[in-house]
């Protein structure tokens, strides 16, 4: 018999809404639908009503992690709109912390696969070392999450050479226990356990339903729009793409940590390379008619903004898509045929808690089909008499 | 193989039916008719490895609709257009040559009311279920007014 399990939108161990339809037949999942939209904000028809400069901080209020992503992708789309050569030293401060914020992304996410796998110690040590590359965007930008950095024709912010030297002793420390992580993570073997062989993706499936990120090159798909698509500084620097062939959540680890242990060298030339000058140029407030795409490699894949320009100060259309959209069909294939324990490790980005969602309400038996425990038809009488009885604030007074 | 090495491969290809724009280096802009879509999108897969969609972006133009689907090589972008007239707003699936399409066809549909014959699964994507049938909010003549707020017990 099969059994259909919804877990959000609305759900404890969800940080964000969305929601997700297991069906499942015993422990295995058959199906898997995800159903989106309870967190529409309408981003785009607001940034079709504000201009240029307001809408760096609107794009920048897109997502809470990678914050600098959008606002970033939408402004080098802008200064080409505007034709704008935006100094060097400018765009060195830009992508730095464009690096140091997927060092701070790809940290959290590990610290919650390693959670999710019941590694807690991994989880406590990353999210310790976590904490050092926020104290530096912190330092760099005045801000921990939206660092509000970004402006049309540079950044807002110079760094000094104190500044620098605390760059490069915290990415320093960072890399020593970074590749203690990737020891561990790769080798440890009741972590690899866990981990190897769950949410399995072939090369195929990426490539027929889009994947992007990190997932995709855990499946040996090596693009990386810093690579393929050079943008402003990273035709300078020395990299490469971190690729692995195990097409699981073990690949999308070492994926992870190899990406950080890059991000690492890139930020050392930066800091070496560093050149002098303004960090910003005068930009105009219009922008000519015309239309630009522009890419930009998130933490999470790629990012791509569509601007298109109608010569006022406010664009004529903003389209957004943002990584993770690109890899909900493939996550639904992942899903399929593995087992509900697994469904936190392969969503682990998204970080579901599987022990409360499987709180099923009726118990039903796998055979018969009857319900045993409690009807729903009770349990929603029990619920409403519980909710008239509650204290809610039906008719409180308002204390503002 | 270069921006301009590239443009003349799919001209002598491809033929008229599609008018090729290349306004940055890198990024190609490709403009067919809305029966070549699909043929299109199939002959750009199968000969030049276009598999990687990123998005599909809608615009209002006031009288038409364009439809932009933004792919890419590790070589080059691909930016397939196509114009749809505004009162008969139909376009084809590309979803039986590139599924990961899918959902960013599902928000066409939710976002400017375009209809995409032969999707797989028509179902909202954004919107939510009790939305009203035919208001669609990123059409350019679809304003936004804000319900009043009400706070319960009022203010004292």
């Amino acid at each position: 018999m099969k059994f259909q399990i919804p877990i959000g939108p609305q759900h404890p161990a969800l940080k964000e809404p969305i929601s997700l339809r297991m069906t499942v037949e015993g422990e295995v999942i058959t199906d898997a639908d995800i159903r989106l939209g309870y967190n529409h904000r309408g981003v785009e028809k607001v940034a079709e009503g504000k201009n240029y400069i307001q809408n760096i901080y609107l794009t920048e209020r897109i997502c809470g992690i990678c914050s600098h992503s959008h606002s970033t992708c939408f402004v080098q789309g802008v200064e080409k709109l505007m034709e704008l050569e935006p100094p060097k030293r400018g765009m060195y401060i830009r992508y730095l912390v464009s690096e140091l914020e997927r060092i701070h992304s790809h940290l959290l996410w590990l610290g919650v696969a390693g959670h999710e796998a019941g590694f807690d110690s991994f989880f406590m040590y990353v999210w310790r070392d976590r904490e050092i590359v926020m104290d530096l965007l912190e330092m760099i930008t005045g801000n921990r999450v939206h660092y509000a950095i970004n402006t049309v024709g540079g950044v807002r912010r110079d760094l000094d050479e104190a500044q620098k030297a605390k760059i490069l002793e915290g990415v320093a420390t960072l890399r020593k226990r970074s590749e203690y992580y990737l020891d561990l993570g790769a080798n440890e073997p009741s972590f690899v356990a866990r981990i190897a062989g769950v949410g399995l993706l072939s090369l195929e499936q990426v490539i027929s339903l889009c994947a992007v990120g990190p997932t995709a090159r855990a499946s040996g798909w090596d693009r990386d729009v810093r690579k393929e698509d050079p943008y402003a500084v990273y035709d300078e620097l020395d990299f490469e793409v971190a690729t692995a062939d195990t097409c699981d959540v073990l690949g999308r680890v070492v994926v992870r940590i190899k990406e950080v242990l890059e991000a690492y060298k890139m930020i050392e030339q930066m800091m070496k390379n560093l050149p002098d000058g303004d960090i910003a140029c005068k930009a105009p407030r219009k922008a000519k008619p015309g239309e630009v795409v522009s890419r930009y490699e998130a933490p999470r894949g790629e990012n791509i903004h569509y601007i298109k320009a109608n010569g006022t100060d406010k664009p004529e259309r903003l389209k957004v898509r943002a990584p993770t959209l690109g890899n909900y069909p493939a996550t639904v294939e992942m899903l399929k045929n593995g087992f509900i324990a697994d469904i936190p490790l392969i969503f682990a980005a998204i970080d579901p808690c599987i022990c409360c969602a499987e709180r099923a309400v009726t118990l039903v038996s796998a055979r018969t089909g009857e319900e045993s425990v409690v009807s729903t038809a009770e349990l929603r009488k029990l619920a409403l008499a519980r909710t008239k009885n509650a204290p809610v604030k039906r008719n409180a007074v308002w204390p503002l | 193989m270069t921006d301009a090495e590239l443009i003349d491969k799919l001209k002598a290809d491809l033929g008229d039916r599609v008018e090729i724009a290349n306004p940055a280096r890198r990024r190609l802009f490709l403009k067919v008719a809305p029966g070549d879509l699909v043929a299109v999108t199939t002959r750009l897969r199968d000969a030049y490895g276009v598999v990687l969609l990123s998005t599909i972006s809608g615009v209002d133009l006031g009288t038409a609709f364009e439809i932009i689907y933004h792919f890419s090589t590790p070589e080059h972008d691909f930016n397939l257009r196509t114009e749809i007239p505004r009162d008969d707003p139909r376009v084809a699936t590309i979803t039986t040559v590139i599924p990961g399409a899918i959902l960013y066809e599902r928000e066409v549909q939710d976002m400017f009311g375009i209809v995409v014959d032969g999707i797989p699964d028509g179902r909202r994507l954004l919107l939510s279920d009790d939305w009203p049938e035919g208001q669609h909010p990123l059409r350019k003549d679809w304003t936004h007014d804000r319900p009043k707020e009400v706070i319960p017990g009022g203010q004292s």
